[in-house]
This record gives C-alpha cells, sequence and structure tokens, in this order.
C-alpha cells in the first residue's frame, strides 16, 4: 500500500521529460524535434558511425506501421523512446529493439495526410491532426490529454506538420495549400492547450502588405504553414516557410506580390508578430511553396561573421540570408535546368523571364512544380562548410484554366501542371558551398525521379539519403562518394535521422510503410537483444 | 525455320475467325462516351482528384498517374467505380463521398484520359492484321500477346485497353523522344569475355537487373558489368508506315487495338 502510494508520487513528481534546456542544448544522443536542434542543419554530433566502420551498418529492427503506404513521418527519439506517426495515429517505440510501447488513434479519424511527425515537451508529445487538431499525448502511455481545434475540418483545413516546441509554446502549422484557405502560425501553451497567439500570413485589410492583393482576392488568398521551421532561441525568432498563393496557376485574378505566400518569415516568440520577412517568389503562379526548411549557422559571410539562414527553394535558387535582419545575400541557382528567370536582383527579386507562365496549351516550365526541391530536408555540416539538398532535374507543362472558389476544401488551383514528356525528371544530391552555392558535388539517384525522401548529416563523415529506388545510401560527406546501402524495399519519402541509447548509435527513417533502424554489426549484442 | 513457320501458321488460325473485325463489331464496351458527362466528370476530377493523381491523370505527386498506366490498371468501369466509390484499403486512396452519378462520370472522364483504342473505331481487317503481326512485321519475335512471343518488348495482350489509337500509331511511326523505363538497350561483357545484348529492366547505383536477347536474366553489381554501354536507340523500330503498305499497317493497327485481355473482350 505504502509503495504504490511512493510509485505513484515517484511518477508524477519525476523530472519533465524534455525542458526547454534540453531543447537548446539538443543532447545529440536524442533527436528531439523534427529537425533535430533547432537550427535544423540535420548534422548528428554522434560518430560512432563513420566513414571507416559504415560498411558495417546493419538493420537491427523493422516496425511496420499498420496500414501505412508512405510514410513521410520523421521520428523523435527521446532517452531511447522513438515517437513517430502517420495521419490520426502515434506510436512510441523501444530505440532499441523496435518493439511497441504505446499507439494513439484519433478521433475523428478523417482521410487526410500525410501527417510528418511529432513534438516533444515535458512529459508529453504533440500532435496535428487531419481534424485540423492539435492534441497532447502523456509520452508514457499515449493518454491524450487535451486536444486543441486549430481551425475547421469542414472548411478544409488540416495539420500535417510536426509542431515544434520552443520555451513554453506548441508552434503548430496548418495545410493545406491549394484550397484557397488562408494559412496561420500558431502557439499554443503546453499545458493547458489554450491559444497564446496566432499569425495570419495573409493581412487582412488595413494590415500592411494586404495592398499586394488585388481587390479582395486575398481572401482566398491561400499561404499556409505546412512544413516545420526552425528558432533561433539567442533572437527569439521563429523561422517558417509560407506556401503558395491561391488560386495557385491563375496569377490574373490575384495582381499583386501577393505577401506573405512564399516568403520567409520571422516571428517573434513570445508575441507571434512579425520581425521580418523575404519574399523568394513574388506573385507565384507556379506553386513553389517557401516552405522549405530554413537551416541556421552562424558563418563569415563577406568577410564578416553572420548570423545566416540558408534555403534551397522550391523556385530553384538556393538562398542565403541574414537571419537577424531578413537581408538577401545570396541567391544563386542549384538546378541547370531553370527558365522561368535571368536571375535576380540585388535585392533578391527574380528577373522573371517572359512568357514563362502558366498558359491554355501549356508552357514549359524549369523547375516543375514539383519544384528544384521539396519538402525532404536538407542538411548542412559545419566540418565540409557544405550545404547538401536533394534536387530535382526536369521540367515541367504548366497549365491555366478559370477556377472559382468553393467553401468546404476543394482545390482552388485553376489547374496544374504534367511532367514533360519529352524529358523525364531526375533526382540528385547536390553538395553546395554554403556561402556561395557552388556545387562541389552531386550524386546521381539512378532509377528516380520522384522526391521525398531527405538528407541526415554526422559528424562520422557521412550524408545519408534515401530515393525513390528505397535505397538508404552513406555517401562521403566530402566527396559524395557511396559508401554504403541498403535497399529498404519502398520508395522512401521520409527523412532519416540518428540517435544513440545505451552506448550504442542508430540510424533511422521511416521508408514506405515501415520504420527501419540500422545499428552497426556487433554478433555479441544481438545474442543479448533479440 | 520450320518450326517458326508452323507457328506463324497456327497463330494466323487462332485469329482466323469470323465477326472480328474492327469496322463495325461490338464495342468493348457497354456504353460508349458521352461527351457531356465527361466534360462534368473533369470538373470534378479538377476539383478533388489532382492534388494527388496530378493535373489529367498523368503526374500525381501522392498517387498513380491514371492515364495509361500499366501497373495500376483497372481497366473496367466496374473496378474503377469500386475504388473511387470505396477507396483503395491501405493505401492513401479515399473514398469518396460523392453520389453515384458523379462516380460515373469520374469513370468517364477517366476513360475518356485513357481514350483506349479499344473503344474507338478503327478500320481494317483483324485477321490481317494478325498476319503481319506474325509475318511481315515480326512483331511476336519481341512482343508477347496471349502467352506467346519474344521478351524483350512489352507484353501486347492488352494494349488496345491501355493506351489510345493515336498513341499506337505513333508507337508504330515515331521513336519515343526517351526510352521507356524497362526497355534499355545495353550491351556488356560477360565473364567468357562475350559482349552480350540485353534491356535493362532496372537499375540503380548499386545494381541492374539486365534481360539478354536470349531471354536470360543477369543480375549484376555495377562493379559487375563490365564494357557497360548505354544505346541511345530503343529495340522498337519505329518505321512501320515505310515497312508495312498501308493496308498492311491499318490491318495491323485493327489488330492491336483490339488487343484487350484485361477487359475479358477476346
Ligand atoms: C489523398 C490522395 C488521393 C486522392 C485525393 C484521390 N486518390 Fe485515387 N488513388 C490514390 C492512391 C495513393 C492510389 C493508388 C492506390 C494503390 O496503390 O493501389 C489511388 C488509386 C486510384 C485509382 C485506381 C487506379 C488504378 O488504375 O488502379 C483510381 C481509379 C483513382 N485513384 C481515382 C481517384 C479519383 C477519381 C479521385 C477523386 C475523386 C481520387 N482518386 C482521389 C490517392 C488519392
Ligand atoms: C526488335 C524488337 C522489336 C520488334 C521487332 C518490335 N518491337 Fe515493338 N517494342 C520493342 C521494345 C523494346 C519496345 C519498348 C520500348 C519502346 O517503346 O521504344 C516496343 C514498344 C512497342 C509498342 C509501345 C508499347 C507501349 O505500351 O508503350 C508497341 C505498340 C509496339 N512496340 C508494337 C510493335 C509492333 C506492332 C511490332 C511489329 C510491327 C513491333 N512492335 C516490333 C521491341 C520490338
Amino acid at each position: 500500500m505504502k509503495l504504490a502510494l511512493v510509485l505513484t508520487l515517484a511518477a508524477w513528481g519525476a523530472a519533465a521529460q524534455v525542458t526547454y534546456p534540453d531543447l537548446v542544448k539538443a543532447d545529440p544522443r536524442n533527436w528531439l524535434t523534427y529537425q533535430g536542434p533547432y537550427h535544423a542543419r540535420r548534422h548528428s554530433l554522434l560518430d560512432q558511425i563513420n566513414a571507416r566502420n559504415v560498411r558495417d551498418l546493419v538493420p537491427k529492427w523493422v516496425f511496420h506501421v499498420p496500414g501505412a503506404s508512405r510514410l513521410e513521418s520523421v521520428p523523435i527519439v527521446v532517452d531511447g523512446v522513438m515517437y513517430v506517426s502517420q495521419p490520426n495515429e502515434a506510436y512510441a517505440l523501444d530505440g532499441r529493439t523496435g518493439r511497441l510501447i504505446w499507439e494513439y488513434r484519433h478521433e475523428p479519424a478523417m482521410q487526410r495526410g500525410p501527417n510528418r511527425g511529432l513534438a516533444a515537451y515535458g512529459n508529453r508529445v504533440y500532435m496535428g491532426t487531419p481534424s485540423a487538431e492539435l492534441v497532447a499525448l502523456d509520452a508514457r502511455t499515449g493518454s491524450l490529454v487535451w486536444k486543441a481545434k486549430m481551425a475547421e475540418p469542414e472548411e478544409g483545413y488540416w495539420s500535417p506538420a510536426a509542431p515544434l516546441a520552443i520555451k513554453d509554446k506548441i508552434i503548430a502549422g496548418i495545410a493545406p495549400g491549394d484550397h484557397g484557405l488562408n494559412g496561420f502560425l500558431d502557439a499554443y501553451d503546453p499545458n493547458t492547450g489554450e491559444r497564446l497567439w496566432r499569425w495570419h500570413s495573409i493581412p487582412k485589410p488595413g494590415e500592411p502588405g494586404n495592398e499586394t492583393w488585388a481587390g479582395d482576392s486575398w481572401k482566398t488568398g491561400g499561404g499556409n504553414t505546412w512544413l516545420t521551421g526552425s528558432f533561433d532561441p539567442e533572437l527569439n525568432l521563429i523561422y517558417w516557410g509560407i506556401g503558395n498563393p491561391a488560386p495557385d496557376f491563375d496569377g490574373d485574378v490575384r495582381k499583386g506580390d501577393n505577401l506573405y505566400t512564399e516568403s520567409m518569415v520571422a516571428l517573434d516568440a513570445d508575441t507571434g508578430r512579425m520581425k521580418w520577412y523575404f519574399q523568394f517568389t513574388p506573385h507565384d503562379v507556379h506553386d513553389w511553396d517557401a516552405v522549405e526548411i530554413p537551416v541556421l549557422m552562424d558563418a563569415p559571410f563577406d568577410g564578416k561573421p553572420r548570423k545566416l539562414l540558408a534555403q534551397a527553394n522550391r523556385n530553384g535558387f538556393y538562398y542565403v540570408l541574414d537571419r537577424a535582419d531578413g537581408q538577401f545575400l545570396l541567391g544563386t541557382p542549384f538546378i541547370k535546368q531553370l527558365n522561368w528567370a535571368t536571375g535576380l536582383t540585388p535585392e533578391g527579386r527574380p528577373i522573371r523571364a517572359p512568357g514563362i507562365v502558366p498558359s491554355l496549351e501549356g508552357t514549359r516550365t524549369c523547375p516543375p512544380t514539383a519544384g528544384a526541391t521539396n519538402w525532404h530536408s536538407p542538411a548542412f555540416n559545419p566540418d565540409t562548410g557544405l550545404f547538401y539538398v536533394v534536387a530535382t532535374e526536369g521540367c515541367g507543362i504548366n497549365y491555366k484554366a478559370r477556377d472559382t472558389f468553393r467553401p468546404g476544401g476543394f482545390p482552388f488551383m485553376a489547374t496544374g501542371y504534367i511532367e514533360d514528356p519529352e524529358e523525364p525528371w531526375q533526382m540528385y544530391v547536390r553538395a553546395l558551398e554554403l556561402t556561395t552555392g557552388k556545387l562541389r558535388w552531386e550524386y546521381q539517384q539512378i532509377g528516380s525521379k520522384r522526391y521525398g525522401a531527405g538528407l541526415l548529416s554526422t559528424a562520422g563523415g557521412l550524408l545519408f539519403a534515401g530515393d525513390e529506388q528505397g535505397a538508404l545510401t552513406a555517401l562521403d560527406a566530402a566527396t559524395g562518394k557511396p559508401l554504403w546501402h541498403f535497399n529498404t524495399g519502398q520508395q522512401i519519402t521520409a527523412s532519416p535521422v540518428s540517435y544513440e541509447f545505451k552506448g550504442k548509435q542508430y540510424i533511422a527513417l521511416a521508408a514506405g510503410s515501415n520504420v527501419i533502424a540500422f545499428g552497426l554489426h556487433d554478433p555479441a549484442a544481438e545474442q543479448a537483444s533479440e | 525455320m520450320r518450326a517458326i513457320a508452323i507457328l506463324l501458321v497456327c497463330a494466323a488460325l487462332a485469329w482466323a475467325q469470323p465477326g472480328r473485325r474492327g469496322r463495325g463489331g461490338p464495342p468493348a464496351h457497354a456504353a460508349p462516351l458521352n461527351p457531356a458527362e465527361v466534360e462534368q466528370g473533369e470538373e470534378l476530377y479538377n476539383q478533388s482528384c489532382t492534388m494527388c493523381h496530378g493535373l489529367k491523370g498523368t503526374v500525381g505527386d501522392r498517387a498513380p498517374a491514371l492515364a495509361a498506366n500499366r501497373r495500376y490498371l483497372r481497366a473496367t468501369d466496374a473496378a474503377l467505380f469500386d475504388a473511387i466509390k470505396n477507396g483503395i484499403k491501405g493505401t492513401l486512396m479515399p473514398p469518396t463521398p460523392l453520389p453515384d452519378a458523379d462516380i460515373g462520370k469520374l469513370v468517364a472522364y477517366i476513360r475518356s484520359l485513357r481514350a483506349s483504342a479499344v473503344d474507338a473505331p478503327v478500320n481494317g481487317d483483324l485477321t490481317r492484321g494478325g498476319a503481319v503481326f506474325d509475318g511481315k512485321g515480326a512483331c511476336r519475335q519481341c512482343h508477347m500477346v496471349d502467352g506467346r512471343g519474344g521478351l524483350l518488348g512489352p507484353d501486347l495482350s492488352s494494349l488496345g485497353a491501355e493506351r489510345s489509337l493515336r498513341y499506337i500509331e505513333e508507337a508504330l511511326t515515331r521513336p519515343k523522344a526517351h526510352i521507356p523505363r524497362g526497355y534499355q538497350p545495353v550491351s556488356f561483357v560477360d565473364a567468357e569475355g562475350r559482349r552480350v545484348r540485353a534491356v535493362v529492366k532496372n537499375e540503380t547505383n548499386f545494381s541492374l537487373q539486365l534481360l539478354d536477347e536470349a531471354g536470360r536474366l543477369h543480375l549484376l553489381l555495377r562493379e559487375e558489368a563490365r564494357g557497360l554501354r548505354y544505346e541511345e536507340q530503343s529495340l522498337m523500330p519505329a518505321d512501320y508506315d515505310k515497312r508495312l503498305t498501308a493496308g498492311e499497317f491499318q490491318d495491323l493497327l485493327a489488330f492491336l487495338s483490339r488487343r484487350a485481355r484485361s477487359r475479358g473482350t477476346r
């Protein structure tokens, strides 16, 4: 009796599992946010697995996610417990054996995908749902602690992005991008689910930026926040990429720059107020959401130490900004086939090539709408100074038609695009010099033309890349030479992570309908586990 | 040589059935396409399907191309209807809340996208076309139809259900801009030092799965494929408008367009 009481108290009184200082410190043995540490470099400091021994990397376990097809979830790992998701569902796994600890199924289970993962804070994990709710689950049991309504699911909203836990707040973005529903970014109280602030990505009349929308077009402007951003604890700024304007392919009905679509925004973490923005593609007509991960690093630029933000954008340009004030520092193509702009002005505004706009008969557009890159994660390795990105070479044929907005969650795209039938797409892993964007090396992913697989860099001198063919490959971070590979058996549409548990480093990722973890071959240890 | 001749005769007999003319033959579908329905279907499709299946069903971000894609083809109206109404379990394909009449329009639109040759009227004589396929065209050297024929080209048993008439015509008369996946011709040097010609069934950075002219599979790691050479041209001789007379060509087209095994039409 007494013992039971003590146990209960111990459980309640246990130190919070993940504190804000933990998140800032980002112990490399854990993988605490969608992007690892707040700076989103996806560079693990673990080096037990390295260029010398990576040939001994073997699969340690497979967890099949019931009913999954192409998972886009990136696992988070806290003290050996892995949390992974698919729409409406979360799973907690033993990071060493892949054994299920608990699972959570959300009601109502609306059929909208994908889901990209969870956030950890305190003793809870947080997940967005197809019903546009943010849920807080007890990290030890999967019990639902609270749920907060982010938006009206009947209007067509849902929440695919992994939330981001910062100090005393859970930051959560919203989808869809192509339905004429206006986006926002929210902050919630981790304990109660109360909404603390909301930033609207489309300014209302009277607010600065609204003048960049002709007439009432702002009302259905889109601009969603469907991929997780990054955070600078010192500057106290959240960086988040904003999606495309709607209707996607018909710009005639929304003349103007269409702020803050296709922008990087920096928001004050306490208030949600915008400190600065930079718009990559003003008045976009090609559906080039600017949600790609903002990667943060400090490095000299033009001889001066700078706080930088780098993004490889779906529009084909690689950008470097000053993340304190949003100043444009560099913009240069990271793909060869780019026909929509002839360059950028000194302020970073694209110089449009005439005629490259969607049309009734179709307009050849490079990169395609699928993008020079997309939501799959890039990585930055401070040791090599290289920014790594998965790039698509190819073109699309972009079409335009009239479309009318209909409430209730219908696409408002004014048609779309097809792959250029004359020229199949091709995927590459590319290594760019951080401050020049110069191509240092590239690795062609033979047989792969569909995007979705992201990157993980490690202090072991490795870059892990998945591909459409299902191969997980370890490349030499300095040269791009393949050092190890494994056929996971399904198209990979997620990014790998690394963690350490009981002294052993793991590389793990969602591959198709499975989560797979790899570690160094160790016959003695394998006997001891399963 | 004699074996081939006998084979050809048998084949010709197999197709020498009355009432199988292209012209005037019954359409493979119960109902011909209704243009108004197709148009409404396109509208519905653009509203609820493009985000996964892509515009015109040709490139999907999250789903297979619906138009003329061999691997995923549901060929009958009933199968398409079922997939749309009930979704496909265990995949992202959701059930549709739309009324049945609208689902019918979606089916019509998908059929129109595919514009399957089997649904189109074609002039020409099926029996004579079959003879060209086996004889002067020597198509069966490379193509299997109904379980007999070569291996280097795609099986054409359901060609008429999978491709449009125009597509088939172009396949016979114009080299494709790009050699399709699975048919890239290569050659390499085998263990005995002989140069072997083959097509690439699949390849990645690390391995190749090759099928050679003799029908043998070669499963190689990239470093084992010595002297690997990629050929620029597809094996498909795309000049049959010149090799055949206009009449033979038309008969062949009629024959090809009625290959629709997946529809149960023959
Ligand atoms: C959320 C994404 C999504 C949406 C929206 C969607 N589909 Fe699908 N659809 C899929 C996926 C994924 C498959 C492939 C399933 C499989 O692997 O068999 C599929 C398969 C199909 C197939 C079967 C294809 C074949 O030949 O086997 C048809 C037909 C189809 N979809 C029609 C539609 C129609 C019509 C709509 C709009 C009403 C629609 N889909 C909306 C994802 C989607
Ligand atoms: C030497 C081998 C060879 C011969 C002979 C040949 N083909 Fe082909 N054919 C191929 C190959 C390989 C492909 C696939 C690559 C391509 O489409 O270029 C192909 C593709 C095709 C296609 C396109 C199929 C599709 O779905 O894309 C058609 C139709 C076709 N052949 C019909 C014929 C006919 C009819 C004949 C005879 C008149 C013929 N072929 C003779 C090798 C051959």
